[in-house]
């Protein structure tokens, strides 16, 4: 029955698009948004239902009706949705539905251009979520890019917009080039460009060069999207400048879709052929994701400008996420997803809240605002619960991706990726509490200023409306706030997740269902472990995010030895130095990150 | 197996100028336009993959079906490659002349505004 | 960083990248052996299962047409991008110093001669009737709606080179361009949706094939390949307008 909606959550958006881009003008800004809402909305439910459909087994849709010859010669497009990508899409469409309506208030003077670019935009996100074509996931892949390009320079006003929205674009693009080489290798050694078919003609044969370097290029592309170190610059002038309902996907789904990424096409395409170098392959992603989680955290806690510090929050999450996939075994993928759809719901509920603090103090620097939210006490209480669900605490969906997590690390060995965890649960949670703490308490004396918070971002709204907080900015912040905790009361949710993540690493069975049609039987579920320690181990993290932010804020009550916060808040000059702003140092970087993992590859992998 | 492998090296040497291109740029005019030659190398990869040593154009117009020919799925797919790097160029430029409007300069050292 | 630390930085990686790709890329096959099995089956089966001669078309708008429906829209995105980084500023700084730099440049060009005016105007007329050509007959002949689209989309350009303003500011500011733009990108997701009715998947040619080698022909490749043509011809003219509006404004401001 679901078989024919498969095509709509992206058919619908794009025709809705184009129907809102040509009668703009005519029908008046809100009938705009009202369309672009329902059409939003409307695609929430077919998700959802395409969710429900594929929640224990795997649809494969075939476009154009081309289905492979021979069983073993795909001639068309396949979708291969698993429960996996339908969940990504489903938060897809949350998010930018909860965008839409924060963005009711906001900006007079789009001409309705930013309506259809946010829709495109959706539908780019669901069509790479649910595709099983390697060139079908570049195309999606360029145009979630170029809308959320023309997105993030929407605010032409001032220069920095411009600035950022470039930066993004330049990075962005030559790590897509990347991946089209990558692909063009791997056409050039198997003649196919479906998943399944590609991962069957590599089969076990061991990997070559060629191979290891497709490999490279494409998990290059792919992780320069999800904003990991070295190729992580662009992710923070982006937020900097992109407006709050742009940034909430932005942080929400778009950098995770980049993990999904890498981790598809190593499931379905690489894994056989690296088979007997998976611990090396292991070890060379789980570094590369630690150092993302530490300079993402330092960076963050330095930050004194609103969306600058929840971007650097987001690319210490992406160095978890990473370390997610590193694992490489079905237990830490499915902790995976689950951290993805709770990190997805709360960083964007914190983006709406950062949102609503431009709206109503008319300014985002930390600096500025010491004192001036005194009386905005709802929007306090959200930050402090995305704080607390950012520290993975009970009862945030997030404490149970990372306890999942953490015991595929111990069955591995790597015991120390908890401890990983928590630094990064502990320094962000810290920020976003030590800004809540100054901003809408007013206590302890104003933050130090430096050069990026200097960068004042033009507020969204008039200021004769900052006087209150409408209802439409509120109710979405606070609904995906209480997401990331209702995600925990899905039932099953962890058998489910280890199930779903047991057929994505299957490559076989994968291709067996992709090529040759084979109903696979649905897979019993297994009964979860426990999860005491990590609640215990989360705890922590919480109380000690607490009492970093409270010795921050009042360290000058509370004598020396509070002295290392104040070095914490202004960072490494030179790592802050690094992010320069000039698109050339990134590329650079781009360069240099591709040379290194390059080389751990020849290395350790052939 | 260097004039049969040749054609890859280059698409890889030009790939490499224009990151050089971009990295070393005074003008944001010009990094846009070392961005499209980074492109171009991904088609001169892709077109040598294809080819097909006497093959013709594949198409059937004039010439029997079952002739040799050059792989068409290349072509389409480099197709798509213009199509999407025209479009994203088209974008750049407009930033950037809309940041020269307002910044009353191309060249991103001076543009620095977004920092640390 | 400074401009030496970046590009030592650079060098240093794109040495060692360009000894990654020469390890790698000698696994390649050699150029000329192309075996895969993907193009090959193509080229035996298009003709007889879309009867469309074209191969690459076949590809583009029946096989992979929904990667052909995504790329449109990137168009559609990213020229409604240039839309919005141009749009007029309400309150914006600069304005009124950017028109008097323009107004210096104009002031002083040139007269159009008349070999130019005449040998321009007449190419209009033929470039109309090729771009229409080259977009209709996708299905049979290497072309289709993208470069037909491409072709037609300069017409207004030839206007301007051969100085007639007028002409030109009429062509580019008429509704009908917007319409073409959108209607051509949501005409190609509708005949997509439209296959959905009578029960086959997205984008399958349900349309009556026709005999190979008629202009009629092939199915819905021929009306795709018409709908993109009006997109992408919307698309570029939306563009100029964009980028030459102000220029033009100036120069029919001068001339009245």
């Amino acid at each position: 029955m679901i078989t024919a909606l498969i095509p709509l959550p992206i058919a619908i958006p794009l025709i809705a698009a184009a129907f809102i881009a040509l009668t703009g003008n005519w029908i008046g800004r809100r009938a705009c948004d009202t369309l672009a809402i329902a059409t939003s909305s409307t695609n929430i439910v077919l998700t959802i239902l395409i969710l429900r459909g594929t929640w224990l087994h795997t649809q494969v849709y075939w476009f154009g009706n081309w289905w492979p010859r021979g069983d073993n010669v795909v001639l068309g497009i396949s979708f291969t949705i698993d429960a996996i990508g339908a969940s990504l899409a489903v938060l897809t469409t949350v998010l930018t539905t909860a965008g839409l309506i924060f963005a009711w208030k906001i900006f007079e003077d789009t001409e309705n251009h930013f309506q259809p670019l946010m829709l495109i935009f959706m539908a780019a996100m669901c069509g790479f979520a649910y595709t099983g074509d390697l060139f079908n996931l570049f195309v999606f892949f360029e145009l979630m890019s170029v809308s959320a390009f023309a997105l993030c320079g929407l605010k032409t006003l001032e220069p920095a917009p411009l600035q950022g929205a470039f930066n993004f674009a330049v990075v962005n693009t030559v790590g897509a080039f990347m991946i089209l080489i990558g692909i063009a290798l791997l056409y050039a050694r198997t003649g196919a460009l479906n998943f399944a078919q590609v991962g069957r003609s590599l089969g076990t044969h061991p990997a070559d060069a060629l191979v290891l370097l497709s490999l490279l290029f494409i998990s290059v592309g792919y992780l320069a999207k999800a904003a990991i170190v070295p190729f992580h610059f662009w992710l923070a002038d982006a937020h900097a400048v992109a407006p709050s309902p742009v940034c909430v996907l932005f942080s929400g789904v778009m950098v995770e879709l980049g993990i999904y990424a890498v981790a598809r096409v190593y499931a379905t395409i690489f894994q056989g052929a690296l088979s007997a170098h998976t611990s090396q392959l292991r070890e060379i992603f789980l570094v590369t994701a630690a150092i993302t989680a530490l300079v993402g955290g330092f960076m963050c806690y330095a930050e004194h400008h609103l969306k600058r510090l929840l971007a650097f929050s987001t690319i210490s999450h992406a160095g978890l996420m990473l370390a997610g996939v590193a694992l490489l075994t079905p237990k830490a993928l499915a902790g995976l997803f689950i951290y993805v759809l709770s990190h997805g719901v709360i960083k964007g509920g914190l983006f709406l809240c950062a949102g609503i603090v431009l709206h109503r103090l008319q300014r985002i620097g930390e600096s500025h605002l010491h004192g001036c939210g005194r009386g905005m006490w709802f929007t306090a209480a959200l930050f402090i619960l995305g704080a607390w669900g950012l520290a993975g605490a009970a009862p945030f969906g997030t404490l149970l991706g990372e306890s999942m997590i953490s015991d595929a690390a111990k069955t591995f060995q790597q015991d120390w990726v908890k401890y990983i965890f928590m630094f990064v649960e502990i320094i962000t949670a810290a920020a976003v509490l030590r800004v809540t703490f100054r901003i809408f308490f007013g206590w302890g004396k104003p933050a130090p200023t430096d050069e990026s918070s200097q960068v004042e971002e033009l507020p969204e709204t008039k200021k004769q409306q900052a006087g209150e907080t409408p209802a439409v900015m509120f109710v979405p912040a606070a609904v995906l706030i209480l997401l990331g905790v209702c995600i925990t009361a899905i039932p099953q949710l962890r058998s489910v997740a280890q199930a779903n993540a047991d057929s994505f690493l299957n490559q076989t069975a994968y291709a067996r269902e992709v090529l040759n049609n084979a109903q696979l039987p649905a897979p019993t579920l297994q009964p979860s472990e426990a999860i005491t320690s990590s609640i215990v181990r989360s705890s922590i993290a919480g109380l000690m995010a607490l009492l970093l932010a409270l010795g921050t804020v009042f360290r000058d009550r509370l004598g020396a030895i509070l002295n290392f916060t104040r070095g914490l808040e202004r960072g490494n000059a030179a790592v802050r130095k690094l992010h320069s702003g000039h698109p050339g140092d990134y590329v650079a970087w781009l360069t240099f990150g591709t040379a290194l993992l390059g080389g751990m590859f020849v290395w350790w992998l052939r | 197996m260097m004039t049969s492998h040749a054609p890859y090296f280059i698409a890889a040497w030009i790939f490499l100028w224009g990151l050089y291109g971009i990295v070393t740029s005074k003008n944001l005019v010009h990094q846009v336009v070392c961005l499209a030659i980074l492109q171009t190398s991904t088609y001169v990869l892709l077109l040598a993959i294809g080819f097909k040593v006497g093959g013709t154009a594949p198409v059937f117009a004039d010439i029997p079906v079952g002739t040799v020919v050059v792989d068409p799925l290349v072509q389409a797919l480099m197709l798509t490659d213009v199509v999407v790097e025209a479009t994203v160029m088209a974008l750049l430029l407009s930033m950037v002349v809309k940041a020269n409007e307002l910044a009353g300069t191309v060249d991103p050292e001076e543009l620095r505004i977004l920092t640390g | 960083m400074s401009s030496r630390s970046r590009v030592v930085l650079f060098l240093v990686s794109a040495a060692g990248l360009a000894a990654i790709f020469a390890w790698g890329f000698r696994d390649l096959p050699p150029m000329g052996d192309y075996r895969g099995p993907y193009g090959y089956a193509l080229t035996q089966v298009a003709v007889y299962e879309r009867h469309a001669t074209d191969v690459v078309n076949a590809i583009n708008y029946d096989y992979r047409g929904f990667d052909t429906l995504e790329e449109e829209f990137i168009l559609f995105a990213s020229v409604m991008g240039v839309l919005l980084i141009f749009r007029p500023a309400k309150g914006g700084k600069g304005d009124d110093d950017e028109k008097k730099k323009r107004q210096t440049q104009i002031d002083d060009d040139l007269p159009i001669s008349d070999s130019l005016r005449v040998s321009m105007q007449g190419m209009a007329g033929i470039m109309i009737v090729f771009g229409v050509y080259i977009a209709a007959h996708g299905q049979l002949t290497p072309g289709g709606g993208f470069q037909g689209g491409v072709i037609l989309a300069s017409v207004p350009l030839v206007v301007y080179l051969s100085g007639n303003w007028r002409a030109f500011e009429q062509i580019i500011s008429n509704p009908l361009v917007k319409i073409a733009e959108c209607g051509g990108a949501a005409g190609y997701a509708v005949i997509g949706i439209s296959a959905l009715f009578f029960g086959a998947h997205f984008l399958t040619n349900i349309v009556p094939l026709g005999v190979t080698g008629d202009p009629f022909s092939a199915g819905t490749i021929a009306l795709i390949s018409l709908s993109v043509g009006a997109e992408v011809t919307g698309g570029f003219v939306l563009l100029m307008h964009v980028y030459l509006q102000e220029i033009i404004e100036e120069r029919l401001g001068k001339k009245s």
